[in-house]
């Protein structure tokens, strides 16, 4: 036996004790006193290294204490806390890894991990968009109006640092929390879980104010529609001699119908409905502000607006 | 429930397979490792043979001896001593005993 192999049954003894550091010393002592022998027999028979034959030190440390564990001379290890927390746990993850398999060749990929891996940059850029835009958020106290930027003052130039700096941070902080301990990396999805609800909330303020800015036509105008005819719910002609027309259409340019208020008459002293008469404006000739339609009344004034 | 497989049962026989691989002749690791594999359990590894060996020594029931060997290591030899053989009886009927039960009770409902 030359020196290179006693090295690696040095190296390998080495690993095994190493992963068996959960026993006591005794236990482990006792277990591995002839392992160097062994391994030396293992290495006389074939060639190929001692991982090549019997794996890693680590899976070789598990089965040896599983075979050594069938007398009792080691302890079990700890009952998990919360079984039925970790069964669910375990049956999600089953059932995620199975639609992860289903999924993937759908969409062209082995699995659909493989996909969502890739698009974790992307996540990235996100993710320091909405912290630029969480951190916009806190800070700007005369808000008007939260837009699509992160400004603090209505300052263009800050949103474009900020946003820059989120993005920047967030991406440096994406590539690196692999390394993470166990303290920051809970403290990033904290964060990450906070600036999800954030963007949620956000989203759907942003996607209710859009529509809106749609539904504000001529006749659903909004306080802050600026069309001047939004209110009015009939039109009343007069020609030149004063008297009022009735049975006027309107038209535009196109010769498309102008259409104000709705065809029913409300009779304002009676609050009673009628279908208008004859069609066309006004649908109300008793509610004329200058004079009726009848051609014994008195002429009105010429409308002055 | 849980799957019946190979390795599981063998957790269980281990030491039996063991020491039956040990009655007719003396052994090194290696070699009963190699009796067990030629015997039909492929599954078995190399760290449940040395694990079992350590285990079965310490509980008394193998003697070992180191044969020297001019162009390889050293060998460590086991054997079964008469505690070992008794103990190879005594096993050997328990598991005669389950297995025909289990032949039975799979023959009787049909299952094979």
């Amino acid at each position: 036996m030359n020196t290179t192999a006693q090295d690696e049954i040095y190296e390998y003894v080495g690993a095994v004790r190493q992963a068996l550091a959960g026993l006591t010393d005794e236990m482990r002592d006792e277990l591995l006193e002839d392992l160097p022998e062994h391994l030396a027999e293992v290495l006389a028979e074939d060639s190929g290294t001692l991982v090549d034959r019997l794996g890693t030190p680590e899976a070789y440390a598990d089965e040896l204490r599983s075979s050594a564990g069938l007398v009792g001379g080691f302890p079990d290890p700890p009952p998990p806390r919360f079984p039925q927390l970790v069964e669910t746990r375990d049956n999600l993850l089953r059932l995620l890894g199975q639609a992860d398999v289903r999924v993937g060749p759908v969409i062209g990929y082995p699995k659909a991990s493989d996909f969502l891996i890739l698009l974790r940059p992307a996540w990235w850029v996100l993710r320091g968009y909405l912290a630029a835009m969480a951190i916009a958020f806190l800070l700007d106290t005369n808000r008007s109006g939260t837009g699509l930027l992160p400004r603090v003052g209505d300052n263009e130039l800050v949103a474009l640092f900020l946003l820059a700096g989120g993005v920047i941070v967030s991406i440096v902080l994406g590539g690196r929390s692999r390394n993470f301990a166990r303290g920051p990396r809970y403290a990033l999805r904290a964060g990450t879980a906070f600036l999800i609800i954030f963007a949620l909330a956000g989203f759907e303020g942003a996607d209710s104010s859009a529509r809106n800015i749609q539904y504000s036509d001529a006749n659903y105008g909004t306080y802050y529609d600026n069309n001047p005819y939004s209110h009015v719910n009939d039109v009343f002609v007069y020609d030149g001699t004063g008297k009022l027309v009735s049975g006027a259409h309107l038209y535009d340019q196109d010769g498309n119908p102008i259409e104000f208020g709705d065809s029913n008459c409300v009779d304002q002293a009676q609050y009673d409905a009628a279908m208008a008469r004859g069609g066309g404006y006004p649908w109300c000739a008793e509610n004329a502000p200058f004079g009726s339609a009848s051609p014994s009344a008195p002429p009105s004034p010429t409308p002055s607006s | 429930m849980r799957r019946v497989d190979t390795t599981q049962l063998l957790k269980g026989v281990l030491d039996l397979a063991v020491l039956a691989a040990l009655r007719d002749e003396d052994g090194y690791g290696y070699d009963i490792l190699r009796r067990l594999r030629a015997a039909g359990l492929d599954e078995v590894g190399d760290a449940s043979v040395y694990g079992t060996l350590r285990r079965l020594f310490n509980g008394g029931l193998l003697n070992t001896y180191v044969v020297p060997s001019d162009e390889g290591p050293h060998r460590k030899y086991y054997g079964l001593n008469a505690a070992g053989r008794a103990e190879l009886q005594r096993s050997g009927k328990i598991w005669h005993g389950f297995a025909s039960t289990m032949d039975d009770l799979l023959r009787e409902r049909g299952a094979a």
